[in-house]
């Protein structure tokens, strides 16, 4: 899964992943199971064992993987911001020709 | 009002909000018409338990997101009719909980309100849903890889988002579904959570989710507005979303706020078609 747009905006400049708390994350590994697009990597040997590894696969306005963590240690940026932010990007494009 | 209900709750002893559930249910089981179901002993004493789903609605009760009892119906085959979830309960009405088993101040706030919230919403549902007549004809192009077929429909008045949902837009009301690709996806859908009717829904803002044994969905709304129906048919039935996304498997209908601002940010059949296309192509490898 290698989307390279969203909206016709390079998806490079759309701000949109999982946040891992580390003081709520207890390693169950349970997203890293669900989410099919390589967002997470685990690492065993090291202290932090999950981080977010891809965040350019995340799928903007997705929030799947928080529903499956029991600890509710994911969250994600303001939706409303993120559509903002869009709309703009998608504005300076236009006038840019 | 809830009766004639068979309520299951998580009932996990080692989250408060799994203490919660069961106090809930036992609260509920006060009206001796309820009938409780013990998720534990479920696993030994199956027709006991089989015998009362199948006389009653079920009111599943979940402590997290985990959602061990939504989990064990499906394993079961049990059908549910509603379904809550305490910790999104107690942070939509801010509570916080706290790590203690005992329950405290804040946890019996939160029963309360748990508890008049599922006494009172049911009433509200069917007097409020007002389903347009959408008299919808679909017109499909067909997508196949492999054994899946994937339909999009080319009307002009519907629309899409990158996300996967669809809207037909009619005046200044609008119905939203899920499509193919999501459907074919998740394979067997075994719940609908419908959104509240009356909720304001802005464009991309969650407007319901769907799950099954694979995977969870949650709906992005591609329009923003007041929900004024839901499906309520696939509540009981959301088999109907795999039969067919757009027609018998809708999921909600909205009063919209600014579509003419909202099209911007969606696609038409073109676009999406091409997206899917590709999208089937990464996923099938
Ligand atoms: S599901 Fe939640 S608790 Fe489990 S590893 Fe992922 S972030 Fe951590
Ligand atoms: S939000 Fe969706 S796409 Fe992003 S990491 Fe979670 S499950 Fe994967």
């Amino acid at each position: 899964m290698s989307e390279t747009t969203f909206m016709g905006v390079e998806r490079d400049k759309i701000d949109w992943k999982p946040t891992i708390d580390y003081t709520k994350c207890d390693y169950c590994m349970e997203c890293v199971k669900f989410c099919p697009h390589k967002v997470f990597e685990v690492r065993e040997t090291e202290d932090i064992k999950l981080i977010i590894r891809n965040a350019n696969n995340c799928v903007v306005f997705c929030r799947a993987c928080s529903k499956i963590c029991g600890p509710d240690a994911l969250s994600f940026p303001d939706k409303n911001a993120t559509t903002q932010r869009i709309r703009e990007i998608r504005k300076e494009m236009e006038s840019n020709g | 009002m809830v009766e004639n209900y068979a309520i299951l709750p998580c009932n996990g002893l080692d989250k408060c909000a799994g203490v919660i559930s069961r106090e809930i249910a036992i609260k509920l089981c006060e009206n001796p018409k309820n009938e409780i179901i013990c998720p534990v002993y479920y696993r030994v004493a199956e027709a006991k338990y089989n015998k009362i789903a199948g006389k009653h609605p079920l009111l599943v009760i979940d402590g997290c997101q985990t959602r061990c009892a939504s989990k064990l119906s499906a394993e079961k085959n049990l059908k549910i009719s509603r379904q809550v979830t305490i910790t999104e309960e107690a942070k939509k009405h801010k509570i916080e909980l706290g790590s203690n088993l005992r329950l405290l101040e804040n946890e019996n706030a939160l029963i309360e309100i748990i508890q008049n919230g599922l006494n009172n919403t049911e009433v509200k549902v069917t007097q409020s849903s007002v389903e347009t007549s959408f008299l919808v004809k679909f017109e499909y192009e067909t997508y196949q890889n492999g054994k899946f077929i994937f339909r999009v429909p080319k009307n002009q008045e519907v629309w899409f988002n990158e996300n996967d949902c669809w809207v037909y837009v009619i005046g200044n009301r609008a119905r939203i579904g899920v499509t193919d690709f999501v459907q074919q996806n998740l394979s067997d859908i075994l719940y609908f959570t419908p959104p509240e009717i009356g909720a304001e829904i802005d464009q991309f803002g969650e407007v319901g989710e769907i799950e099954s044994s694979k995977s969870v969905f949650e709906l992005i709304s591609p329009v923003s507005g007041k929900v004024i129906s839901i499906n309520e048919t696939i509540v009981q039935q959301p088999e109907l979303i795999n039969e067919n996304p757009y027609e018998s498997g809708w999921i909600a209908e909205l009063e919209l706020t600014d579509f003419e601002s909202d099209k911007e940010l969606l696609i038409g059949f073109d676009k999406y078609f091409e997206i899917v296309k590709n999208k089937v192509k990464d996923v099938n490898g």
